[in-house]
């Protein structure tokens, strides 16, 4: 289940260097740099508006950078097809949104499952993954419900189930505590960073809360669209 | 909310729901507008339908206006009478009304639409054949009408803007030479009753078409409803209550209804000044006609806002509240079948008491009766399939990831599905049982013509006056030159009659076809076994002839009058007649004439007449006899027609040209179909158009699913799949409703006018070949939209 080896911790799993990108006039990156190790984990910190989601989507593939290059363990992300990136994106990659976005007409078993599906595992035994995720994240029991039955803090650890259930390289959440009380956020923290370590998978984690910045390895702050490392002494 | 005026707080929660309308921005502004654009394609529809009276009487008015054959005597010559003959023709597929015009006198009637009559050899045209006249394709149209064009024919003068017409100036006509005397045009419009069976037709028609539209409407005010219901549960969070919350609701629906209004009656007015720029099925309409009947209007201003509440306080009832304000579906609850299943039902039995009673059945109760019976029925269809859906698709397990997000979605809420196929479902099942209904009683409105195609597909008939001779072999070989033409049978025709015959009281006499052909042509009209320059044939029926199959009998001098007192002996002195003045010229029956029986040439006539081969008489000396030609065309060279048209016009105005078909329509029979067609055109574009506008607005309401799952990494040809199988499952079952209640109701619609029914395949795979093809077009439309929305860059909003 674990991926990193004593070579792949030596160098970055993902690098980003040089990212601008821009929406219409509005300049969201500008130089952003940004390495990640395998397992470790990494906030990226900001305020509201500056870039840090953007970040997270251009090291993700999600999002095309105007300037500057992402490189997956040594590929660059831009010269890849939007097939290769896609492939990428369900096999290496998982997601975990503020929201939890999970599909609402799946039910949350299904949602799980559904990474692994489009993958090409087969339902049974893609369920029965899912299922073990359901349970390590304990919330087993709301497997046969759709996402609009489940609370929040329910909803927010099915989809970090589901970010999980491929064991993925690189696990990228985005604010994946705001929507939830203090309570629930915590919770949710705990046992993403607890799966994530344990498969070895590093985490991109964007927040804006020094609390759950706190779950991280190390921080990088964005600010006007640029990176800053925040050193250990800072914290 | 409490402790308010009642009339304040109704007119405050109502102009809360209209301001919530245009609140949350750009996506609120989208919903808004894709309300008002799907309420005003049904709002334009409904409008269009309703100017259908108005159009019907403004057309026949003006056809009236310049009707120019009557039954009444015809007045005598004088300063104010006009001599009128009819040159209608067609040019490929399309008819050309013709006529030609020469006054008698100083003070002519002129016939609408002109200020003046042409000239002799002047013409004037409707704008559309003056514009086909310039174009390329009227290439093959123009040696035909090559006169001088010296005016246009106004709107006054023409039953639709695309219609083909002209007048032809002249001073060749003559009364004896089917000419028409007038001293006026026009007539009063006579509406034509139709037979029960038709006026059934005609109203199941309008019922069949208008229904989906109403269903569509009542759709459209949906659109958006997602956020319109988070919206009211807001509102109930905040203390609203149930009754207020409906009233906010219906300001909602009222404003939307309301834009829906005036957008369809801005797409009505456009579409109004493109309506002369289409002709289907050779109908066309002046701008001016359509407009709409006032009270028909006023019922459209009306009903609009009223479906649009009701339907509104109806999805009201599936909302749940929540305290954290998490709007659920009342999924647990299922549909309801009982009153679902209640609307045919109640339709059918509506129906039934109706059947074989064609005849009553067009009494203004009855109508009623049958109108409801019928929207009960086909509403029946809309009402089911969301029961439907929900039944099967509960069902539903398994498949690929496509199949299960469209399942899962449809489960999730199948009134969204429901409701966007739903009008297509009732256009199917509404268009199935007027095609069984069509092709039940069609066999009583197509007529046999009695034409034989297989050995002539034209017939030509040229004026004798307008004929230089009696060149029998240079008018064959004019027309067998023409390419296209296999082969050209070419007879002379006139009129013979005993030399001492008795004229009647109006001193005419008794007069008997000659024609005058070589064997092989006179072989078309008469069976004779053997034939020769020389011969002469008396035709009589073939059971007076004595021998049908050895088709001749000889018949001296002294043999006894077979056939009554009509047929020519040997011997005889007959006179031929000319055409008009020309004189008589005196001829002998020669002693070779045989009786035989005749036969029907390939236009089906058959008559008693005088068959001469060219050797029986001097046709030098014969003037002014009429040509009859039969054509057979190569059936892969369409303009052969034409061609030959053109050659028959050389030969003057009045010749004629007629394709030979094996059968017609009845005239009434073929423009109820016509309109029936139109109707169909016009119904499927709408829901074709609306169908697309929900399926957009679905996508849009998904646009961060989809993004989050591209996100995933999930293919684009997943989730097309997904989106088609999503259309495809309610569609499919659409289809099976549509199959199941549109026969149901062609059966008893059947039973109404007394007709067997039997179920008609083709139509229903037709039918059923439409609506895929609708729903196959708009999944093919969403795609782009649904491909922009996968981008994963849709995360921003995130």
């Amino acid at each position: 289940m674990t991926h990193p080896t004593t070579d792949d911790t030596d160098r970055p799993l993902l690098a980003a260097t040089g990212l601008r990108k821009n929406y219409g006039a509005t300049p969201a990156l500008d130089g952003a740099t940004l390495h990640v190790r395998a397992g470790e984990i990494v906030a990226v910190m900001g305020s509201s508006g500056s870039g840090k989601s953007t970040l997270l989507h251009c090291l993700a593939g999600i999002v095309q950078p105007d300037a500057g290059e992402v490189r997956y363990r040594g590929r660059t992300l831009s010269t890849m097809s939007d097939a290769e990136r896609s492939a990428l994106r369900r096999t290496d990659f998982g997601f975990v949104f503020q929201f939890g976005q999970l599909v609402p007409e799946l039910t949350c078993l299904e949602n799980v499952a559904l990474p692994l599906r489009l993958s090409g595992v087969r339902r049974r035994e893609a369920e029965q993954r899912a299922a073990r995720w359901l349970a390590r994240l304990e919330v087993s029991d709301v497997a046969g419900k759709r996402p609009g039955e489940v609370s929040g803090g329910q909803g927010q650890r099915v989809a970090v189930a589901r970010a999980l259930v491929t064991t993925p390289r690189v696990v990228f959440a985005d604010e994946p505590t705001g929507a939830l009380d203090s309570l629930n956020g915590e919770q949710v923290m705990r046992l993403l960073t607890e799966a994530a370590r344990s498969t070895g998978a590093a985490v991109v984690l964007v927040t804006h809360e020094p609390r759950v910045a706190a779950y991280a390895d190390r921080e990088v702050v964005v600010r006007d669209g640029r990176t800053r490392e925040i050193l250990l002494a800072e914290r | 909310m409490t402790g308010r005026q009642p009339r304040l707080g109704w007119v405050a929660d109502l102009t809360l729901g209209a301001r919530l309308v245009f609140a949350g921005g750009r996506n609120g502004l989208l919903r808004t507008l894709l309300i008002a654009v799907g309420v005003g394609l049904g709002v334009a529809m409904l409008l269009t339908s309703a100017s259908i009276p108005t159009m019907l009487a403004m057309r026949q008015e003006r056809t009236a206006a310049r009707d120019d054959l009557f039954f009444e005597a015809a007045p005598p010559p004088g300063d104010r009478t006009l001599l009128v003959a009819t040159t209608d023709t067609a040019y490929r597929g399309h008819s050309i009304r013709g006529r030609l015009v020469q006054p008698e006198g100083a003070h002519p009637p002129v016939p609408p639409g002109l200020t003046r009559l042409p000239g002799p050899g002047e013409m004037v045209v409707s704008p559309a054949l003056a514009r086909l006249l310039d174009s390329p394709d009227g290439a093959l149209l123009r040696p035909r009408l090559a006169h001088p064009v010296v005016g246009t024919i106004s709107a006054e003068g023409l039953a639709g803007p695309s219609e083909y017409a002209y007048y032809l100036g002249t001073d060749q006509l003559r009364p004896e030479l089917g000419a028409r005397r007038i001293d006026h045009f026009g007539s009063e419009p006579v509406g034509r009753g139709l037979d029960p069976v038709l006026t059934l037709l005609v109203t199941i028609s309008f019922v069949a078409l208008l229904l989906p539209v109403a269903v569509f409407v009542a759709a459209a005010v949906r659109f958006g409803g997602e956020a319109r219901d988070r919206r009211l549960a807001a509102l109930r969070l905040v203390g609203a209550d149930a009754a207020t919350t409906r009233r906010v609701a219906a300001g909602e629906a009222l404003v939307g209804a309301a834009l829906g209004l005036l957008v369809g009656a801005v797409l009505f007015l456009v579409g109004r000044r493109l309506v002369e720029y289409v002709s289907l099925e050779g109908i066309s309409v002046f701008a001016g006609d359509v407009r709409p009947s006032p009270v028909l209007t006023v019922l459209i201003a009306l009903a609009v806002p009223a479906v649009a509440v009701m339907v509104a306080q109806v999805a009201l009832r599936r909302i749940v509240v929540e305290p954290l304000g998490v709007i659920r579906r009342a999924g647990g609850r299922r549909r309801r079948l009982w009153w679902r299943l209640a609307l045919p039902v109640v339709g059918a039995a509506l129906l039934a008491p109706l059947d074989g009673r064609a005849a009553n059945a067009t009494g203004t109760a009855s109508q009623v009766q049958v109108i409801t019976g019928t929207v009960f029925l086909l509403t029946g269809v809309a009402a089911l399939l969301p029961w439907l859906v929900e039944a099967v698709v509960r069902r539903l397990r398994g498949g690929g990831v496509p199949w299960q997000l469209a399942i899962r979605r449809l489960q999730l809420d199948t009134e969204s599905a429901a409701r966007m196929v739903g009008g297509i479902a009732v256009a199917v099942a509404g268009g199935i049982a007027l095609q069984m209904f069509f092709a039940n009683v069609q066999h009583n409105y197509v007529l046999a013509t009695g034409h034989d195609v297989d050995r002539a597909q034209a017939v030509v008939t040229l004026e004798g006056q307008n004929l230089a001779g009696t060149d029998l072999d240079a008018l064959t070989a004019r027309f067998r030159d023409i390419a296209g033409v296999e082969r050209v049978v070419t007879t002379l025709v006139t009129g013979v009659t005993a030399a001492d015959a008795t004229p009647d009281d109006d001193g005419l006499r008794p007069l008997t076809r000659l024609r005058i052909g070589d064997c092989a042509a006179l072989r078309e009209f008469a069976v004779l076994d053997r034939c020769a320059d020389g011969d002469v044939f008396q035709t009589v029926p073939s059971e007076e002839s004595g021998s049908e199959e050895s088709g001749s009998e000889e018949s001296g001098p002294d043999s006894p009058d077979t056939a009554g007192e009509d047929v020519a002996r040997p011997g005889q002195r007959m006179e031929i007649v000319g055409a008009g003045p020309a004189p008589g010229v005196a001829w002998t029956v020669p002693d070779r004439l045989r009786v035989v029986p005749y036969r029907p040439d390939p236009s089906g006539a058959q008559s008693t007449a005088v068959l001469a081969t060219p050797g029986a008489l001097d046709l030098g000396r014969l003037r002014a006899l009429d040509a009859e030609m039969f054509l057979a065309l190569d059936p892969t060279r369409p303009d052969t027609i034409e061609l030959v048209r053109n050659a028959a016009a050389e030969f003057g105005p009045l010749g004629q040209v007629m394709a030979l078909h094996a059968a017609v329509e009845a005239d009434r029979f073929t423009q109820i179909r016509r309109g029936l067609f139109l109707g169909v055109v016009a119904t499927l574009l709408l829901l074709g158009a609306s169908m697309l506008v929900s399926v957009l607005e679905q996508l849009r309401e998904r646009r961060r699913v989809l993004a989050v799952l591209v996100a995933f990494g999930t293919r684009r040809a997943t989730l097309g799949w997904s989106v088609l199988w999503q259309t495809a499952v309610p569609v499919l079952l659409g289809q099976v409703l549509a199959v199941a209640l549109g026969t149901a109701l062609g059966a008893i619609l059947l039973a109404i006018v007394d007709e067997p029914a039997h179920l008609d395949w083709p139509s229903v795979a037709g039918m059923s070949g439409l609506a895929a093809a609708v729903v196959v077009l708009v999944t093919a439309a969403s795609l782009p939209t649904l491909w922009r929305l996968l981008r994963p860059d849709g995360l921003r909003t995130e």
